[in-house]
């Protein structure tokens, strides 16, 4: 495959060609199975980066939280403290 | 109606002026903006979720005890993600000199957390000057303009090496792209 198409593919994985270019591409990959392959490919692994759900967990949160306390930095929220921090458990002994 | 951009850009703008004025509730209003985002791309340039809540909390403070001289003129985001940037490199600076392993796991599905766990570990093979545009620009979806800011490097460069993180990771993901 030349310099060209790579680029052109490079600019088709991350949706950067205009819609007439991108006809063009799918054209001349139905006649050239490796063109599809690296358009395809590439396009998904752009496709699965952008659909990751990662979610930043409770625990982490209030982690960090934590951390930031322990070094000084006192911070009010508007979030709830969760359950377990809500309330005083009695002292004992 | 504003877009979440915008929506975003309002709340930095009270935050910062609040942080200025010495308004307790300012740095968490900052947190809860962007926490999650720091930690994300932290987790994501580390691959150890320990270590990216040190950076996040470190990031945090770095905001705190710069707060006289911060201004809300946009860069801000810019100089948030870059601080993070710097912390993330000298951890990855440690970890080279003490040899520690990544940690991948975190909860979800097990279908979807098998996928994450193969994405990161790939992402984590890559070279960091290909692993950075694209936690960037693919997965923070970070416009090509700003990423290069953070990096600081020209966009043509920053795109030169978003696209050969592309392939290099695919090459890295192999059946799983097909």
């Amino acid at each position: 495959m030349n310099e060209t198409y790579k680029k052109l593919v490079d600019l088709y994985a991350g949706n950067e060609l205009p819609e007439d270019l991108v006809q063009e591409m799918e054209q001349a990959a139905e006649t050239d199975p490796e063109l599809k392959h690296d358009m395809t490919s590439l396009r998904k692994t752009v496709e699965t980066l952008q659909n990751d759900d990662f979610n930043f967990n409770e625990e982490s949160y209030q982690r960090v939280l934590m951390k930031l306390y322990a070094k000084g930095g006192h911070l009010q929220t508007q979030s709830p403290d969760p359950r377990h921090l809500q309330y005083q458990l009695p002292m004992s002994g | 109606m504003p877009s979440e951009g915008s929506n975003d850009s309002l709340q930095e703008k009270r935050w910062l002026t609040a942080l200025n004025e010495g308004d307790p509730r300012a740095l968490g209003g900052i947190y809860e903006l962007y926490g999650e985002r720091i930690f994300r791309y932290t987790f994501r340039m580390l691959g150890n979720r320990s270590d990216a809540e040190d950076i996040t909390a470190e990031t945090f403070l770095r905001v705190l005890r710069r707060s006289g001289e911060l201004r809300a003129d946009g860069a801000f985001r810019t100089w948030l993600f870059r601080i993070a940037r710097n912390l993330c490199i000298d951890k990855m600076r440690q970890h080279k000199l003490m040899e520690l392993p990544a940690d991948a796991a975190y909860p979800g599905t097990e279908e979807k957390s098998t996928l994450r766990i193969t994405v990161q570990q790939a992402l984590s093979e890559l070279p960091v000057e290909y692993r950075e545009p694209l936690v960037l620009c693919d997965l923070e979806e970070m416009a090509a303009r700003e990423a290069a800011e953070v990096l600081k490097i020209s966009v043509p460069a920053l795109k030169s090496r978003l696209y050969r993180g592309r392939r290099a990771l695919r090459d890295k993901l192999g059946g799983t792209q097909e």
